[in-house]
């Protein structure tokens, strides 16, 4: 990723995180809570892999280049842990955004390969399960 | 009770090919391990290997990493070697990061973490990388104490839990003494990365291995896309050359050579042909290697001054078609880089090519060029070099047929210009002769180890087929020394 945009390809994975995690709570979320847990989920391998320092300027890179995308991502704020303040506030759609620039930034670093490794051991069944068409609707 | 029934260290593959040979088998299972050196040597690679030839789920190994290079970019750079498989990552090979727990806890939170993610996940090989900053950080004052027993608990952990350990460090040479860590430590490895004139030369060394039979002294190793691969000061120094005095004689490829030669050149012989410049050495070696060919025996030819296709051409304009050999896979014409070799290096890539082709003749042309080859610290060493490789090569059954280019003089006949002929079996040799206003060309066969060979000092000249022997120049004596004269009783 070069900052000009992100893969179409990656923005589809983003897309099938969050769409993954909503499906499988089986609850009447929003989706801002799916997209909240997928970057929990992401956070906790990637702060055992690079500690909390690591990760938090990772994030930080991420949420300044989905700002510009996504101008609701403005008030959400990185921790020094690595947890986010005010993403809920931002919304389903920015911070889908946000988790989009995240893996992104990823695939830049280690490449596609081990980036779906990560992926596939947060979320083993993700390959398996594709979400359906009714299912991305109904949401 | 008159046994000892003594322990059996198993030994671990270190994933870097030569280097087990090195170790005196592998690195031995449940050691503690230090590899120190300076930044950029190759420390955190070396363990990559370890751990990507040895790491299985059921006993994983845990890499951690401590204020050094951040682990995104280790991943980032590591994958690119060929050695790295991304299948282990988060399964057999775990990487975790110890930057806070250092910072927040000091030694103690280190150590803490370290035995909850050993127990945890039956971790069976632990890296540390880099331990130095995790010592830097404690290593002052009166705390040299608490380093000290943070190392031992360290080490006791670990082997009790029967993993075996690296600590990798960025040390200089001025560190070596004095050092808790390395008291601790079963296996101390220092890589060096050594710069002389232009040319880098990266050296390992064990400076100490408990419980196994090292080799000692420096080792040459290179970094490639492969990762690094070592090789052994003895390499080829082991086993013994034996020669038969039945042997078979391989063609030089000119018919009358073989005659003088008594039927050729014995197998198994390291053959020098040494003459000035334009002689024919390179065409006669050429012969020698398409002879093979005819034959059935596939070769190889090692050139510095030329490049492989240049090298073929040439052979074709006297006839001789190197290109189809070289197509079908009988012949290997290996250009070695030149001006940063070691020896070693060189000869384990004769060696994996020998026994890849099963290649029974070897042309080295030349002798100068490999020489002009090798990084200029190991252009000391070149006699004892050029009789390792010899050694080696013969040793493994190749006939070689070296090249060696020799300044002209009219007032001697050296057979060549490094002292080297006590390293080869047979010489033959070229040289120019002034007769009759004409620069005219006469070979002759210096020596034969253990074989009887002509005496004759014969005329040849290059022709469009090649090399072609013609009869003794009787009406002449003094020959040898370039300006011969016409004998009494001619004249």
């Amino acid at each position: 990723m070069n900052g000009i945009g992100v893969a179409a390809e990656t923005r589809e994975l983003a897309e099938r995180l969050v769409m993954f995690e909503a499906v499988s709570k089986h609850a009447l979320e929003d989706d801002a809570d799916a997209t909240c847990r997928v970057c929990e989920k992401l956070r906790r391998p990637l702060v055992t892999l690079t500690g909390n320092a690591g990760f938090s300027s990772l994030l930080s890179r991420a949420l300044i280049l989905a700002q510009r995308e996504a101008p609701a991502l403005g008030t959400v704020q990185v921790q020094a842990d690595g947890s986010m303040h005010g993403l809920q506030e931002a919304g389903a759609a920015a911070t889908q955004i946000l988790v989009t620039y995240l893996l992104s930034l990823l695939i830049t670093f280690i490449g596609d390969t081990l980036t779906m490794r990560l992926i596939d051991d947060i979320w083993p069944d993700l390959r398996r399960r594709t979400v359906s068409p009714l299912e991305k609707e109904a949401k | 009770m008159n046994q000892i029934n003594r322990v059996k260290i198993n030994q671990l593959a270190s994933g870097v090919p030569g280097l087990d040979e090195i170790l005196g088998g592998g690195f031995p299972e449940f050691s503690f391990n230090i590899i120190a050196g300076a930044p950029g040597c190759g420390k955190t690679t070396l363990a990559h290997q370890f751990v990507f030839r040895n790491a299985t789920e059921e006993r994983p190994a845990l890499y951690f990493t401590v204020l050094g290079e951040p682990a995104l970019k280790m991943l980032r750079y590591q994958q690119q070697y060929a050695f790295f498989d991304p299948a282990k990552l988060n399964t057999a090979v775990r990487f975790v990061n110890l930057s806070q727990v250092l910072i927040d806890h000091g030694l103690h939170g280190v150590l803490e973490e370290i035995t909850r993610q050993v127990q945890a996940t039956n971790a069976g090989i632990v890296v540390v990388d880099s331990f130095r900053t995790v010592l830097r950080r404690e290593h002052q004052g009166d705390r040299e104490v608490e380093v000290q027993s943070f190392v031992q608990q360290l080490a006791l952990l670990l082997t009790s839990w029967e993993a075996t350990t690296f600590l990798i460090g960025e040390y200089s040479v001025a560190e070596q003494a004095n050092n808790p860590a390395f008291t601790v430590a079963d296996g101390l490895f220092w890589l060096y990365q050594e710069v002389e004139r232009n040319s880098v030369v990266r050296k390992l060394q064990v400076m100490k291995l408990r419980g196994q039979m090292s080799v000692p002294g420096m080792h040459t190793f290179r970094i490639t896309s492969a990762g690094l691969q070592a090789f052994s000061r003895t390499l080829g120094l082991t086993g013994s050359k034996k020669k038969g005095p039945d042997r078979r004689r391989l063609s030089t490829g000119i018919a009358a050579l073989d005659e003088m030669m008594n039927g050729g050149i014995p197998e198994g012989d390291s053959l020098l042909i040494s003459g000035p410049s334009g002689a024919g050495k390179s065409l006669l070696a050429t012969q020698f290697i398409a002879s093979g060919l005819r034959a059935g025996e596939p070769g190889i030819v090692a050139v510095f001054e030329e490049r492989p296709d240049e090298y073929a051409e040439r052979a074709s304009s006297f006839g001789l078609d190197l290109q189809t050999a070289v197509e079908n896979g009988s012949l290997a014409i290996i250009y070695l880089r030149p001006l940063d070799l070691s020896v070693d290096e060189m000869m384990q890539e004769l060696i994996d090519a020998v026994k890849k082709m099963g290649a029974k003749r070897l042309v080295i042309d030349s002798l100068a060029g490999f020489e002009m080859a090798l990084a200029p610290g190991f252009r000391a060493d070149f006699r004892e070099s050029l009789y390792r490789m010899i050694f080696a090569l013969t040793g493994i059954g190749i006939t070689i047929f070296s090249t060696l280019e020799i300044e002209e003089n009219f007032t001697k006949f050296p057979f060549s210009s490094y002292l080297i002929s006590f390293l080869t079996d047979d010489i033959i040799r070229m040289r120019y002769v002034e007769i009759e206003g004409q620069l005219r060309k006469i070979v002759t066969i210096v020596k034969m180890r253990g074989c009887a060979h002509s005496n004759d000092i014969r005329e040849y000249e290059i022709t469009e087929d090649g090399i072609v022997i013609r009869e003794r120049l009787t009406d002449y004596e003094r020959l040898t020394t370039g300006i011969p004269t016409i004998r009494q009783e001619i004249k």
